[in-house]
C-alpha cells in the first residue's frame, strides 16, 4: 500500500514547522521591541500645537533664559508653564500683527488661557521633581535635548524607567557645574571638573537614590 | 502589666463564643463563604475574563493627550506644584476652632489644625476636618428654590421687597429671624441694625446640641451669664461627671491637650482624673477611675459631694462606696482640683458643682470666669418654645431661619406650626427637611466659601476668609442680612470688615494670616457666688431614661452627608453608618436581646423599633440615642443611615423585645492580633511605676537569624503614647484625607474591608457592667525584619534606605500574602475600585499620594509624600533634615500629641526621647519583627483608697 504522505511532505512540515517558528518569534520581538521604539515612545515626534512657538527662535537666536518662561524649575515639583501674560511681554510691542501670534493676543484679550499639548509626559505614579535635580546639577539639556535647535518642540527622551534609574545609579556623568544648568547645548570638556568631584560638590550620596520611595509614593 | 483581671475585645469575645472566634481569627473571613460554596464553571470563565482585562487595562500607557492649562496672569502667591495654607475657623454650634486649609494648585484640598489658635493649638477634629468634604460635596444646595421649584437670587429679592411694605408698617411685628448660637460679632452687629430698622422683630436662636443648662447654671450660681474657662493643665484632681470636657464641650480640643500634658509619669506629676457616667465618652476613657452611674446615682452622689465638701460633713448614708475617698481627695488638694459637669444633667447640677469649685479655691486657678463668648445668652428652650406658639397662632408673617435645620432637630410641633408662616425663608448649605418645609430655601455659601467672624471658648475672636469662591452662587448669613435691611449687592468682605474697622490693614491681614485677632480673648469678670445655689431638685423616677447625645461625628444630623464621619468608627462601640440604642448588658440579658436585636420603643405616644447594642460600662437604667442619624431630606450618603430618635415623644420609656434583626457594621473584631490581648496594650499602676520604673519591660527579644538591618544616618521612626490616647478618632480621618483613603459604604464593612490605614483598636479590661477601656492606635508598624516582605512573590513590599516599609503600587498583583503574614494586622486591600468610586471629589485628592487601583494592597507610608518633601528641601539646602520638619497627618491632627515621629538614629530627637521611656514598649516584640512604632504602655494614677472589683 502506498504511504499516505507523498516524499514532498517531509519538505512540507519542515518549511511549515519554520514559518510557524519564525512568526512565534516575530511576534515575541515585535511584542519586546516596538513599545521601545521611538516611535512608539514619540521621541523625536512634533506635536500640534495652538501657537508654532519655536524654542530655537527665543533661546538660541534672542538667548532668553530658560527662567524667564519656566519660572518655578528652581522652586517647585513642576517648572512652569509661562501664563499669556509673559508672551505678551514682548508680544504687545513686537510682532503686534503677526498672524501666528493672533491665539496670544486672542488668550489675553478674551480672559481664555491657551491651551498646550503636552510634550514631555510621566505617568501619575512618578512624583518628579525639578527643583531638586536643578539643585543638584542635572541641566534641563539632560532630559529635555537640545531645545535650541528645536524649531518646534519635541520629546528628546523616552521617559521609560529605565532612562530615570540609569542616572539615578550613577548621576556623576551626567551633571554639571552650576553655571552651564540652563545651557542647552553643553559639552563636557577638559576644564569640567570629573564626576566624583562633581558629586562631593553638589552633596550627591547618602540617599537611597534607587528606593522606590525616591520617585514613587 | 495586669495578668489579674481578664481584656477583651468584643462582647462575643469575652463570652467566648467558639463559632465567632474562629470566624474573626481567618485573616479573609469572606473567603470561607465562597470556597464553601465552591467554583462552578460560569464563575471560573467570568473571573478569569475579568482577571484579562484587568491584566489588559494594567497595559495602558494613560492618555497620551496631556494638555497643559496655564494661566493668563500669574496669580500672586501660588506657585504651582508649592502648597499654600490659609488660617480660617471651624464653627460648630457658634463656637470657633481655628484651623488652616491646606491649598494645592489654588484649589483648598484638606483641613489641618492652626498652632496659633487657643482653641487647638495646632489639632483638628473629625469634624472640623470632614468639611473639605462637604465642601465638594455634589448634594449641596445648588440654587434659590421657591415652594421646591427652582427660582433665582432675583425673584427672592423682588419676592422680599413686595413684603417690605408691610413689614414697615408693622415696624417688624410678624418678622422672626431663628439662628442658632452666635458669637459673631458682625451677624450680632447686622441684627442689632435690623432691630433698630425693625422694632418690634424678635430674634430667636435654638441649637439642637442644647447647652442651656450650662448658662443657667452660671446664671443660678453667679447671679448673671458668665463662661467657665477650664485650665486643666493647673488640675491635679478631676471629676468629671457625665462629662463632655474632651468629646463635645467647646475648647475640647484644648482640654484634651491640657490634660494629656499631665497623664504620662516619665514627663512628670501624674494628675487624677475621675470620671462618673451613664454612658462612656471619652474621660471615661483617659479616667484613673470610672465609676458607672444613672441619674439617680449622680443625684446621690452630687448630694453626698455637697455635703462632704460644702459643709464638710461626712458622707451620707446611700452615697456611693467610692464617694467619700474621692470628696477626700478633691479636698486635699484646694486650689487644684476641679470638677466638671455635663450640659444634659440640669442647670441646679451645674451651679452646685460651680459652688464647689469655689468651695475647692479653684477660680483663677484651675477655671477663670470671663464674660459670655455668646453674644445673647439666652434660654434657648424658652425661644423656641415662644416661636412655635407665636407661629402656630399665625402672628408671625414673615420667618427667616439662618443655616440651621428645626424641621429636623425641633420638636416635631415646629413643623407643624411652621406651615402657618406665609413667608418663611430657610438659608441652609444643603437641601434639608428645612429647605423642603418653608416657602423659600436659599442656598448658603459653605463656611470655607464666606466671610465671617466667631468666637473660641475663650473668646477669641478668627475672622474667617473665604478659600474659594462661592460654588453654587450661594451667599452667607451676612449678605442675606444685609440684603434684608436693604442693601441691593451686599458684600460680604465689606461687611465682616466694617465690623472690624478699628484694625488698621496691618492688623487686618495680620489677623488674617494667624487666624486670630490679637487681645479679644473674654475679659475676665469676678461676679461673687451667689448662696442657696446648692438646692438640687428631686431626683429622676424613670424606670429607663433616654440620654439623647449628640453623634460625636455626625452632631445633630448636619454632617450626616459626609461619607468621612459615616464611616470612622465610633471612639467606643465602633460602630459605623448606623446608631443603634445602647443599652447595658444587665438591661438586655431582662430583654433577652444582643446585639443587632430588634426592640420597640415607645414613649409620648410614638413608637419606634430599632436594633440594640450592648454598651459595656452603661449604666443599667440608662439607654443611650445618638442624634443626627435618620435624615428624612438628605444627600446620597445619608440615606437610609441610622434611625431618628426624635420621632420619640416626652414621657416615660418602655422598651420591649420586636423580634427580628439587623445587621449592624462594627469594627470592633477586625483585624485581630493572635496574642493574648494582655501583652498588646501593657498597663499598670502609679504604684508599680514608683516602685519599678521598668516594670513594663519584658526581656529581650531572642536573637534573630536575620542580618541586621545596614544601618544609615536616617531611620524613621514613631512612638506612640498610650497615656495619652484618647481615641477622638482625628488621626484617623487625618490620615484618610491626607492618603486619598477611600470609604467603602456599610455592605463592605460587614466584609471588614473598611481601608483606614491608621485604626484605633479598642480593647476592655474587667467586667461588662464595669470595664476599663484601653486604647491602642495601630498603623503599619515598618518592622525592620518586615514578616510582609519575604513572602511577597513579586517584590511589590520592600525596605527603603530610611527603613521605610513601601509598598510598590504597580508591581503589587493582589496575592494578599502580605496581609496573611502581617501579625499587626494593617494592611488594606482594594477588593473593588473603592477609589474610582468613591465620593471624594478629585479635588479633595492629595495630588502628592498615588490613588489606588483594584486588586493592589496598600497601608500606612509614615506620610512618605511629607518625607519626600521635607528631603527635597533639606537637600536643596545641603543640610540635614531637622527634628520636627517631618510631621505625619496624624500626628498634627492629635489633641493630645499622642504620636512622635521623627529620626530615631538622631539621639536628640523628639522621637528618640519617648522611644528611651522606660515605659515604652514593642508591640508583638517577641516576633523579632523589630517594629519601628513603639508604644509607650499606660499607667493609672490609681487612688489606693478605692477598691475596684475586680472581675
Amino acid at each position: 500500500m502506498a504511504g499516505v504522505f507523498e516524499p514532498s511532505a517531509n519538505l512540507i512540515a519542515k518549511a511549515a514547522l519554520l514559518v510557524f517558528l519564525e512568526v512565534l518569534l516575530a511576534g515575541l520581538g515585535w511584542w519586546f521591541f516596538a513599545p521601545r521604539t521611538d516611535y512608539a515612545s514619540a521621541v523625536g515626534w512634533v506635536l500640534d500645537q495652538p501657537v508654532p512657538f519655536s524654542h530655537e527662535h527665543h533661546v538660541s537666536g534672542l538667548g532668553l533664559d530658560c527662567r524667564f518662561c519656566h519660572t518655578s524649575v528652581e522652586l517647585s515639583a513642576t517648572a512652569g508653564m509661562p501664563a499669556t501674560e509673559t508672551c505678551m511681554t514682548c508680544h504687545s510691542q513686537i510682532w503686534t500683527s503677526a498672524k501666528l501670534l493672533e491665539p496670544v493676543r486672542a488668550s489675553f484679550a478674551r480672559h481664555q488661557p491657551i491651551v498646550w499639548n503636552r510634550v514631555n509626559a510621566l505617568p501619575d505614579y512618578v512624583y518628579f521633581n525639578h527643583s531638586i535635580h536643578i539643585a543638584k546639577g542635572v541641566g534641563c539639556q539632560s532630559c529635555h535635548g537640545n531645545v535650541g535647535k528645536m524649531a518646534l518642540t519635541e520629546k528628546a527622551q523616552t521617559f521609560e524607567m529605565q532612562f530615570c534609574v540609569n542616572c539615578h545609579r550613577d548621576p556623576g556623568p551626567n551633571l554639571r557645574p552650576k553655571e552651564a544648568l540652563f545651557d542647552t547645548d553643553w559639552h563636557r570638556t577638559a576644564a569640567t571638573p570629573p564626576p566624583d568631584a562633581l558629586m562631593a560638590q553638589y552633596h550627591i550620596g547618602g540617599r537611597g537614590l534607587t528606593d522606590c520611595s525616591i520617585c514613587h509614593r | 502589666m495586669s495578668a489579674r483581671t481578664p481584656t477583651w475585645r468584643s462582647l462575643a469575645e469575652h463570652e467566648g463564643d467558639p463559632a465567632f472566634i474562629a470566624r474573626v481569627a481567618a485573616e479573609f473571613p469572606g473567603l470561607a463563604r465562597v470556597l464553601a460554596e465552591g467554583p462552578d464553571r460560569r464563575q471560573v470563565l467570568k473571573l478569569m475574563g475579568a482577571s484579562l482585562a484587568l491584566g489588559l487595562g494594567g497595559c495602558d500607557p494613560g492618555d497620551p493627550k496631556g494638555r497643559i492649562i496655564p494661566g493668563i496672569k500669574a496669580p500672586p502667591g501660588i506657585v504651582p506644584g508649592i502648597e499654600n495654607e490659609y488660617a480660617t475657623a471651624s464653627v460648630l454650634d457658634g463656637y470657633a476652632t481655628g484651623i488652616r486649609v491646606r491649598h494645592q494648585a489654588g484649589r483648598p484640598m484638606q483641613v489641618v489644625g492652626n498652632p496659633a489658635h487657643p482653641a487647638s493649638l495646632g489639632a483638628v477634629d473629625p469634624i472640623a476636618q470632614a468639611r473639605i468634604l462637604s465642601l465638594y460635596d455634589p448634594d449641596r444646595s445648588h440654587g434659590v428654590s421657591h415652594g421646591n421649584q427652582q427660582a433665582g437670587w432675583a425673584s427672592f429679592r423682588e419676592a422680599f421687597e413686595r413684603r417690605r411694605t408691610a413689614i414697615d408698617q408693622r415696624k417688624g411685628d410678624g418678622l422672626r429671624i431663628l439662628t442658632g448660637t452666635v458669637t459673631s460679632p458682625t451677624l450680632v452687629a447686622q441684627l442689632a441694625a435690623l432691630q433698630g430698622r425693625y422694632p418690634l422683630m424678635r430674634w430667636h436662636q435654638c441649637q439642637a446640641v442644647s447647652r442651656d443648662a450650662v448658662r443657667l447654671g452660671a446664671r443660678l450660681a453667679y447671679g448673671r451669664p458668665v463662661e467657665a474657662v477650664y485650665r486643666l493643665d493647673r488640675a491635679d484632681v478631676i471629676l468629671a461627671i457625665d462629662s463632655d470636657l474632651l468629646s463635645t464641650a467647646p475648647g475640647h480640643l484644648r482640654h484634651a491637650r491640657d490634660v494629656a500634658g499631665r497623664r504620662n509619669p516619665v514627663a512628670g506629676p501624674m494628675s487624677r482624673v475621675y470620671a462618673v457616667e451613664s454612658t462612656p465618652d471619652l474621660i471615661g476613657v483617659m479616667a484613673d477611675h470610672r465609676f458607672v452611674a444613672g441619674p439617680r446615682e449622680i443625684h446621690q452622689a452630687l448630694t453626698a459631694l455637697a455635703a462632704a465638701i460644702l459643709r464638710q460633713g461626712s458622707p451620707q448614708p446611700g452615697a456611693p462606696a467610692w464617694l467619700a475617698a474621692v470628696a477626700q481627695d478633691l479636698a486635699a488638694h484646694p486650689g487644684r482640683a476641679l470638677i466638671h459637669i455635663g450640659p444634659q444633667q440640669p442647670a441646679e447640677y451645674h451651679a452646685l458643682v460651680h459652688a464647689l469649685n469655689e468651695a475647692l479655691g479653684g477660680r483663677g486657678r484651675t477655671f477663670d470666669l470671663i464674660e459670655p463668648v455668646e453674644a445673647a445668652p439666652i434660654d434657648q428652650a424658652t425661644s423656641l418654645g415662644d416661636l412655635i406658639a407665636d407661629m402656630a397662632d399665625g402672628r408671625i408673617q414673615d420667618l427667616l431661619i439662618l443655616g440651621e435645620n428645626p424641621v429636623f432637630t425641633a420638636p416635631p410641633a415646629f413643623a407643624e406650626a411652621l406651615k402657618q408662616v406665609p413667608f418663611s425663608v430657610s438659608l441652609g448649605v444643603e437641601l434639608d427637611e428645612t429647605a423642603q418645609a418653608t416657602t423659600w430655601h436659599l442656598p448658603e455659601a459653605h463656611p470655607l466659601e464666606a466671610w465671617s467672624d466667631a468666637r473660641a471658648y475663650d473668646g477669641t475672636v478668627t475672622i474667617l476668609q473665604p478659600q474659594v469662591q462661592p460654588l453654587f452662587g450661594a451667599h452667607s448669613a451676612h449678605e442675606v442680612l444685609a440684603l434684608l435691611a436693604g442693601d441691593r449687592a451686599p458684600d460680604g468682605y465689606a461687611i465682616v470688615r466694617a465690623t472690624w474697622a478699628k484694625l488698621s490693614d496691618d492688623a487686618w491681614h495680620g489677623a488674617l494670616s494667624s487666624g486670630v485677632v490679637s487681645g479679644t480673648a473674654g475679659r475676665p469678670v469676678d461676679p461673687p457666688l451667689r448662696s442657696g445655689a446648692t438646692v438640687l431638685p428631686a431626683p429622676p423616677d424613670r424606670q429607663i431614661t433616654l440620654l439623647l447625645r449628640p453623634d460625636p461625628y455626625l452632631w445633630d444630623g448636619r454632617f450626616a452627608n459626609s461619607a468621612w464621619l459615616q464611616e470612622l468608627p465610633r471612639p467606643l462601640t465602633k460602630l459605623v453608618w448606623d446608631n443603634p440604642l445602647l443599652v447595658a448588658s444587665a438591661l438586655a440579658r431582662r430583654l433577652g436581646v444582643g446585639n443587632g436585636d430588634l426592640v420597640k420603643l415607645s414613649a409620648g405616644g410614638a413608637t419606634l423599633t430599632v436594633p440594640v447594642w450592648i454598651q459595656p460600662g452603661q449604666a443599667e437604667d440608662c439607654v443611650t440615642a445618638h442624634r443626627g442619624w435618620g435624615r428624612r431630606q438628605v444627600g446620597a450618603v445619608g440615606k437610609n443611615a441610622g434611625f431618628d430618635f426624635l420621632a420619640l415623644g416626652d414621657g416615660p420609656l418602655s422598651v420591649e423585645k420586636a423580634g427580628g434583626t439587623y445587621a449592624l457594621a462594627t469594627t470592633e473584631h477586625h483585624n485581630p492580633l493572635d496574642a493574648a490581648p494582655d501583652g498588646v496594650v501593657r498597663h499598670g499602676t502609679l504604684a508599680g511605676f514608683t516602685a519599678d520604673r521598668q516594670f513594663l519591660q519584658t526581656p529581650d527579644p531572642q536573637a534573630s537569624l536575620y542580618p541586621p538591618q545596614p544601618a544609615g544616618t536616617m531611620a524613621w521612626g514613631m512612638s506612640i503614647d498610650l497615656n495619652a490616647c484618647i481615641g477622638c478618632n482625628a488621626c484617623v480621618i487625618a490620615c484618610q484625607a491626607e492618603n486619598n483613603v477611600p470609604v467603602v459604604g456599610k455592605d463592605e464593612v460587614l466584609r471588614e474591608r473598611e481601608m483606614h490605614w491608621l485604626r484605633i483598636d479598642r480593647y476592655f479590661e474587667g467586667s461588662v457592667e464595669a470595664p476599663r477601656v484601653l486604647l491602642q492606635p495601630m498603623l503599619c508598624m515598618h518592622c525592620e525584619e518586615a514578616p510582609c516582605e519575604v513572602v511577597c512573590p513579586v517584590g511589590a513590599t520592600v525596605h527603603d534606605a530610611e527603613g521605610l516599609n513601601v509598598m510598590v503600587y504597580n508591581r503589587c498583583v493582589g496575592t494578599r500574602f502580605c496581609s496573611n503574614n502581617c501579625p499587626y494586622k494593617v494592611r488594606r486591600f482594594n477588593y473593588f475600585a473603592f477609589a474610582r468610586d468613591e465620593v471624594r471629589s478629585i479635588q479633595a485628592r492629595n495630588q502628592e499620594v498615588s490613588v489606588r487601583a483594584r486588586g493592589v494592597m496598600e497601608k500606612c507610608s509614615f506620610c512618605i509624600q511629607r518625607i519626600a518633601a521635607a528631603r527635597i528641601d533639606a537637600d536643596k539646602e545641603d543640610r540635614a533634615i531637622r527634628d520636627g520638619e517631618v510631621v505625619t497627618a496624624c500626628q498634627a491632627a492629635c489633641p493630645t500629641q499622642a504620636i512622635s515621629f521623627g529620626n530615631i538614629r538622631d539621639q536628640a530627637s523628639a522621637v528618640a526621647r519617648r522611644k528611651a521611656s522606660p515605659l515604652a514598649y514593642a508591640l508583638l516584640g517577641e516576633l523579632n519583627t523589630k517594629p519601628r512604632v513603639t508604644y509607650e504602655g499606660r499607667v493609672r494614677n490609681a487612688n489606693p483608697a478605692i477598691v475596684e472589683p475586680s472581675a
